[in-house]
């Protein structure tokens, strides 16, 4: 019997996950629109995006326009390479369950 | 660390990624009003070039439409994310708004901008170039629509007398313009009711 995948406890937590699977369909965000979309705290996003970028998932650059602070994150190639990982993993876990 | 996990867990983590990756892709921001005001913008320039026959009177109402496009765009849609599509849509919309000022600045200061089938084949066929663009790009048939009207109006106000000429651009303007950016606004709308969060 093959071995089950390991889940990549960073990416798997659900948040995270919605995060990055949000990031991978953009080239860059604003901290605004992802807290939009996931309808987050400002505290809680705040610390999943650290944990995301400690493990190098995400890269973040702080600008002003117009004299207003932004916050943009963008996926980097690990990040997207743990993503691909982690759907690999989950439908190798669910196998013929996948479609029912 | 998957011993605990739920077979309906490990679904609804698919399930999450798939609908993220959709809406992070779902072009949100709002365009219509941008239609809404360039047909109103088109109607004030043809006025405007009829009654007071000024050669400004196209660059002018351009130039403001330009300034307030830019202006709004700038309040409305502050956190949009970049994407490719995005960008590639935008890219488009710039680059005609440079053309047709350019173009029709041009020919206004020169005198050359005499002839209204000319103009209005012009301008058409150009709108057509950038909606259908667009269209094929979105894959949005409602806009594609429009490309073929505004061809149609290009070639059907090369045959047609100036007053014709005048009904086909002022029709085109309404369906494409005015009609489609209020189309735009009402499904920009049903977009933003179906929203639905993600908690942690």
């Amino acid at each position: 019997m093959p071995d089950l995948p390991e889940l990549n406890p960073v990416v798997h937590g659900r948040l995270r996950l919605a995060l990055l699977s949000l990031l991978s369909g953009v080239e860059e965000a604003e901290f605004t629109w992802l807290r939009a979309k996931t309808e987050a705290t400002d505290g809680n996003l705040g610390a999943q995006m650290l944990k995301l970028e400690e493990a190098g998932y995400v890269a973040v650059e702080k600008k002003f326009v117009l004299r207003k602070p932004k916050t943009l994150y963008r996926i980097t190639a690990t990040g997207l390479q743990a993503l691909t990982e982690y759907v690999q993993a989950l439908k190798q876990l669910l196998g013929p369950a996948i479609d029912t | 660390m998957q011993d605990h996990i739920t077979e309906q867990e490990l679904k609804e983590r698919l399930s999450l990624i798939e609908s993220m990756i959709a809406e992070g892709r779902r072009n949100t921001e709002s365009w219509g009003w941008t239609f809404v005001l360039w047909g109103a913008a088109y109607y004030l320039a043809l006025a405007w070039s009829a009654w007071g026959h000024s050669a400004w009177a196209w660059p002018v109402t351009v130039l403001i439409a330009v300034m307030v496009t830019v202006v709004v765009a700038s309040l409305k849609g502050g956190n949009h994310p970049q994407t490719t599509l995005g960008r590639a849509i935008g890219s488009i919309w710039i680059a005609l708004g440079i053309s047709m000022f350019l173009l029709f600045l041009a020919l206004g200061l020169s005198g050359r901008l005499t002839d209204r089938h000319l103009f209005v084949a012009v301008v058409s066929a150009i709108l057509g170039m950038a909606n259908g663009a667009s269209a094929l790009i979105l894959r949005w048939k409602v806009q594609l629509a429009c490309a073929v009207v505004w061809w149609v109006a290009a070639v059907a106000t090369c045959f047609g007398r100036d007053a014709q000429s005048l009904v086909v651009f002022l029709v085109a303007i309404f369906l494409c313009q005015i009609a489609f950016g209020i189309y735009g606004l009402i499904a920009e709308a049903q977009v933003r009711k179906r929203r639905s969060p993600v908690h942690a």
